[in-house]
């Protein structure tokens, strides 16, 4: 189909600003199927995972863990802990991502492990609050580092913040809508600028530890050794850091031979990520003693200001980068779920509908973008969500739960990567813990409110997708089809 | 839905009334973009193809398949929402954009910690003992933290506590880094700082630059020629019994030579004898000082108050100065008061010095939320324009304020036109944009309570609270703590054994936090180092916190009102009405509806107001907060407010037209801002 005979049309159909998706198009591959395609690379894999797990929280307050853990020897090591109990956790779900080769993260391994309501309430959790919540406070947080250099002294206006994310919200939702490859583009540039400012910081930190400001680290084990207790809440936060592990398990479906590349990029990802993090420890240790790091607000910022005047400019900008590329790494794969929960009939079936023309999830996309918007409204969200934070572990406990029910209740599935069982066993335990010590160290009210809305899906489990009452589906028909039409979004073609 | 029933469902179907050329055009494009590698839908394509041309319309329906969809999707009433909707979301994006960068390019500049919250100072000595020596330390300060928090103060000041041998309590240093032992150890230093910082509290430091003390690890190395030291002081010669080398006194009374027998010379001391001046003229002394700086910012120090720099540099000619009284036999010539300090303070280079160390404060300001802030203490009585220099110039920053010592004479008339005046002094002398402050006590000078009257002290807290600027309150100010009698045989302020009635040990008196043994202060042995004041059980934090109305909660009040209110923050100030009892001013913000006029009465009796004549303010008046607390909440007609001696009421109104504009001679603001109430955000007008 030639370019020039679409424009001759009198009607071009596909409006004025989608010639250049058409003449990708063209150029490609004359014919391609409507369904996501397979557009994430190796490179793009491991950027995905490098950039989500890499937000802002090392730059700006890498201090529970130096609070927990008590000294520097400690807390480095329980950084290291921490990347290594990541990457256990990710190989369990590379071992799920290879076994069920489906998008949606946990999704499709609770649905084959435990039935349909465990991954209804998993998807009605994760799509209508975790995903849309962490992609509006990375765009908050985005929008408070971009407008903070221009305030400084106080917090920024409220509006600001505010407007700023919301744009930066429709902004990656329209991207995203656009292309898969210039979503993947974009995740990588932000990826590599995130890389690139540690590498900085870091590369900063060894002309240093050269100079001899081995100061604060000569002094590594002083003190007395941390309590149990301690310990354990210094991993508590550590993981948090490292949070976004399964962000490629959300994508498997559009991973070219993700039997190769899931488990290589979460080898590669991963470990990067934890050397990131154990070495930009050290190198603000080179400038900052313990109690330094513990006070600064901002703790990159003060290394940039110590170390790179007059350069120091440039850690806060690579910071607003890094915020971004999170925002859109988070985006990317949250789309993913609704679109797959809606496939499997848990959501609205348009929600699992992808564009004709850019073969992205647009709906899925736009839907995690409006609740996103909804979220940054209120006046303070995080402390809301970080009650609901508990859940998360309650998933990543049942989905590892989910690998070793499923070593024995489906032993035909092939199994390309395949953990020792102790691993999963050492991962279930610890969401356990991970789950319990938050609400015994402070047993508020609003873990019961919390647990009381994620299982109020089923509620509409029931009704909608139990009874599948008929004046629902009536309902939801006309309107289907008229949003069918309006975002132009069919379902996707089974290439099987 | 799986794709094959979909296009069962679909195709084929019949609608004879769909003839449209253009439509046909369009699917045949179609259907050959998307010829996949399936077999049935190569069929489908063909069958709807070969269909569509005479009569065939497929009706949408939900779950449509590519085909069907490519249909309708480009219809009018489709494409055009379609098209609206996404220009509108990348309008409403850029929109976004550029409202925040519009915002952000009108904010005004925000204001720095020690412009929101009030100074307190805390007399180390006398504020909380921990250990029972019965002098106050860094550890007892860091145990009543919590009473800046419940006060909402942000900015706390702590009189000096280097290692010195406490000639002067802690104003003459033997060592500028280390801290002394009655005090405390550097690690005690170190984690108050912490704990302060972790509170939100920002630590002011004493910063001693113009002597030390002379046991002083430089002097005893000046006084022994040592080549590096020799010039660190100000040295003349002179020897024991001949006269001084001119007629300077020194602060405390008497010639501010001494003659050094291991030097056999005199040194200057414009302070103690004990307190050595240095040369600043020296450039090693200078970098000692900008070490010391650097070692204490380095901590995280969060400014420093900068103890007598007018006397930083004398004049290198050593001649006399004028006398007062030419009459006056040159002999008896021993008093401050005796001459005209004209080469002995504020002299040349002075502000070169400052600015100096202000650069050094800049660099270490630079870290996000670390505001290095610099006050300079200069008394300059009736030379209010030599003070107002430490504000720097637009070009060179210097302090960010000198503080205002004038409204320490206000107990030298109760009168609201006295006050009037004398806020009137700074307001008017001070130049453009800078920001004022008021102090009414500090440890040098009688506490406010005993020299102006108890009656006046809530009406005085108030003035503070609410004027334009910083507000500096000395420890016990905000429970209205008084004098104590110190008998001669007490008296522990050198300079008080030199003139016990310039003893300044009244002042001084340990903190009153409740009515148990030692007013709280010190829980553990019955000893302190200055009697408690006898009313203790009465004037204290305990029993102030509990009593409604008490000066504690009203102090409490209006700090946080103040930092709650715009107009109060940041606002214009306006003289509005001053007469022998009331002194009148509003606060008020552009774009601001809620304005605040404040009527003090500093009289002797009780007064009626009338302020009809400020046609700005709306005719009834709501008391939003009475130093009586009996007059909460009255409604009051402007042209009859009515307080009684020592009264103060701040009264909050609503109104539309703004004081300002047609009174500016009348009216001050430090930075012009305005108020935006759709978007909640203030912008430069």
């Amino acid at each position: 189909m030639a370019e020039d005979n679409m424009r001759n049309r009198k009607e071009p159909e596909n409006g004025r600003f989608n010639h250049g998706m058409d003449s990708q198009i063209t150029q490609e591959k004359p014919v391609k199927a409507t369904m996501l395609q397979k557009d994430v690379g190796l490179v793009s894999g491991v950027s995905l995972i490098v950039g989500t797990m890499i937000g802002s929280g090392i730059f700006i307050s890498p201090k529970a863990v130096l609070l927990y853990s008590g000294a520097v020897g400690p807390c480095l090591l329980v950084w290291t802990g921490c990347g290594v109990l990541s990457t256990l956790g990710a190989l369990c779900y590379a071992e799920l991502g290879t076994m069920i080769t489906k998008s949606g993260g946990e999704y499709p391994y609770l649905l084959e492990a435990f039935g349909s309501i465990v991954a209804y309430l998993y998807s009605w959790t994760t799509v209508m609050v975790l995903k849309p919540s962490s992609f509006a406070i990375i765009s908050l947080s985005f929008a408070e580092y971009a407008s903070a250099p221009f305030y400084p002294g106080c917090t920024p206006p409220a509006v600001v913040i505010k407007c700023l994310s919301a744009a930066a919200i429709w902004l990656i939702v329209i991207v995203n809508c656009f292309s898969v490859k210039l979503a993947n583009y974009v995740q990588n540039f932000f990826t590599a600028a995130k890389l690139f400012i540690i590498l900085v910081i870091v590369g900063a930190g060894i002309v240093l530890l050269a100079k001899g400001n081995t100061e604060t680290l000569s002094h590594a084990f002083e003190g007395s050794p941390p309590s149990v207790g301690a310990i354990g809440l210094a991993f508590y936060n550590g993981l948090w850091a490292y949070d976004g592990w399964n962000q490629l398990n959300f994508i498997t479906e559009e991973l070219k031979n993700p039997y190769r590349n899931l488990p290589l990029a979460i080898l590669i990802g991963i470990p990067l990520v934890s050397a990131c993090y154990v070495m930009v420890n050290i190198a603000y240790f080179t400038v900052m003693t313990t109690t330094e790091l513990l006070l600064s607000p901002a703790v990159a910022m003060t290394f940039g200001d110590r170390v790179l005047y007059p350069l120091s400019w440039v850690v806060p900008v690579f910071v607003v980068f890094s915020t971004f590329g999170s925002a859109n790494g988070s985006c990317f794969t949250a789309g993913r779920l609704t679109y797959v929960a809606g496939r499997e009939g848990h959501m609205v079936k348009i929600l699992s509908y992808i564009s004709v023309k850019y073969c992205t999830p647009s709906p899925a996309l736009i839907f995690n973008g409006i609740l996103s918007v909804f979220y940054i409204i209120p006046a303070d969200i995080n402390t809301l969500i970080n009650y609901f934070s508990f859940a998360q572990w309650v998933f990543y406990g049942l989905t590892t739960l989910a690998l070793i029910v499923m070593r024995f209740t489906r032993k035909e599935l092939h199994r390309p990567v395949k953990v020792p069982i102790v691993v999963a066993g050492l991962m279930v335990l610890m969401s356990c813990y991970l789950v319990l010590a938050p609400i015994i160290d402070k047993p508020d009210l609003e873990y019961l409110y919390c647990t009381i809305f994620i299982f109020s899906g089923l509620i509409f489990y029931y009704f909608f997708i139990y009874c599948k009452f008929s004046w629902a589906s009536n309902f939801m028909r006309p309107i289907t089809m008229h949003l069918q039409l309006l975002m132009e979004v069919v379902p996707p073609e089974k290439n099987e | 839905y799986s794709f094959g029933t979909a296009m069962e469902l679909g195709e084929c179907t019949r609608n004879p009334g769909y003839q449209e050329a253009d439509r046909e055009a369009d699917r045949a494009a179609d259907i050959t973009t998307t010829n996949g590698p399936e077999e049935s839908r190569d069929s489908t394509g063909v069958c709807l193809d070969s269909d569509a041309v005479e009569y065939t319309q497929i009706k949408p329906f939900a779950g449509m398949p590519k085909e069907v969809l490519l249909l309708y999707s480009s219809q009018a009433r489709y494409r055009v929402p379609r098209e609206i909707l996404f220009w509108l979301t990348v309008a409403c994006t850029l929109a976004l954009v550029a409202l925040s960068i519009t915002v952000i390019a009108l904010s005004p500049r925000c204001l720095s910690w020690w412009q929101v919250s009030p100074v307190y100072q805390v007399y180390l000595r006398s504020f909380k003992d921990s250990d029972g020596d019965g002098v106050g330390d860094l550890q007892g300060l860091q145990e009543q933290l919590h009473h800046f928090q419940y006060l909402n103060i942000k900015s706390v000041w702590i009189t000096p506590f280097y290692r010195s041998p406490m000639r002067d309590f802690g104003y003459d240093v033997e060592d500028f880094k280390a801290i002394d032992p009655l005090f405390g150890t550097m690690h005690n230093f170190e984690e108050l700082l912490a704990e302060m910082h972790s509170k939100g509290l920002k630590l002011i430091m004493d910063f001693i630059p113009n002597h030390t003390s002379d046991k002083h690890r430089w002097f005893n190395l000046s006084r022994t020629r040592d080549e590096h030291y020799k010039d660190y002081y100000v040295w003349a010669d002179c020897n024991a019994t001949a006269p001084k080398p001119n007629n300077w006194v020194s602060v405390f009374g008497n010639s501010s030579w001494t003659y050094d027998e291991v030097r056999g010379q005199c040194y200057l001391h414009q302070f103690l004898k004990e307190q050595p001046d240095l040369n600043f003229r020296n450039p090693h002394v200078r970098k000692e000082m900008i070490d010391i700086l650097h070692f204490w910012l380095g901590k995280g120090v969060d400014g420093f108050r900068m103890d007598a720099v007018k006397h930083l540099l004398e004049a290198t000619h050593l001649r006399d100065e004028p006398q007062v009284d030419p009459n006056k036999p040159p002999d008896s010539v021993t008093s401050e008061w005796d001459l005209h300090h004209d080469y002995t303070t504020s002299q040349l280079g002075l502000h070169d010095l400052l600015r100096e160390w202000r650069a050094e404060m800049d660099k270490f300001s630079r870290e996000p939320g670390r505001y290095r802030f610099m006050v300079t203490e200069s008394y300059d009585y009736h030379e209010v324009d030599k003070t107002m220099m430490y504000y720097g110039t637009t070009l060179v920053k210097e302090s960010d304020f000198p503080f205002n010592f004038y409204l320490l004479d206000l107990p030298q008339n109760t009168s609201g036109l006295w006050v009037q005046h004398l806020v009137h002094l700074w307001m008017s002398n001070m130049p453009r944009g800078q920001w004022p402050n008021w102090v009414v006590g500090n440890h040098d000078k009688p506490r406010i309570t005993s020299s102006a009257g108890r009656r006046y002290i809530h009406v005085i807290n108030m003035l503070l609270l609410t004027l334009q600027g910083t507000a500096t309150t000395y420890y016990g100010e905000e429970i209205g703590m008084e004098n104590i009698n110190v008998t001669q045989s007490q008296i522990q302020d050198p300079a008080g054994k030199y003139n016990a009635s310039a003893s300044r040990d009244p002042q001084r008196s340990p903190m009153q936090w409740s009515g148990d043994m030692n007013a709280g202060f010190n829980n553990k042995t019955n000893i302190t180092w200055l009697p408690v004041h006898p009313d203790y059980s009465r004037v204290n934090v305990e029993a102030q916190k509990k009593e409604e109305g008490s000066l504690l909660a009203q102090y409490r009040f209006l700090n946080t009102l103040r930092q709650s209110e715009l107009p109060l923050q940041r606002g214009w100030f306006c003289f509005v009405h001053a007469d022998i009892n009331v002194f009148s001013y509003l606060r008020e913000l552009d774009g601001l509806d809620r304005a605040f006029l404040i009527v003090l009465n500093f009289g002797k009796e009780s007064a009626v107001t009338d302020l009809s004549t400020v046609s700005e303010l709306p005719d009834q008046l709501m008391v939003l907060m009475s130093t009586d607390r009996e007059n909460d909440g009255k409604v009051l007609h402007k042209s009859r407010i009515l307080t009684a001696a020592g009264e103060g009421l701040v009264i909050q109104y609503s109104t539309y037209t703004r004081f300002n504009p047609s009174h500016p001679m009348q009216c001050y603001v430090s930075e012009k801002a305005c108020y935006l109430a759709a978007i909640d955000i203030l912008y430069k007008c």
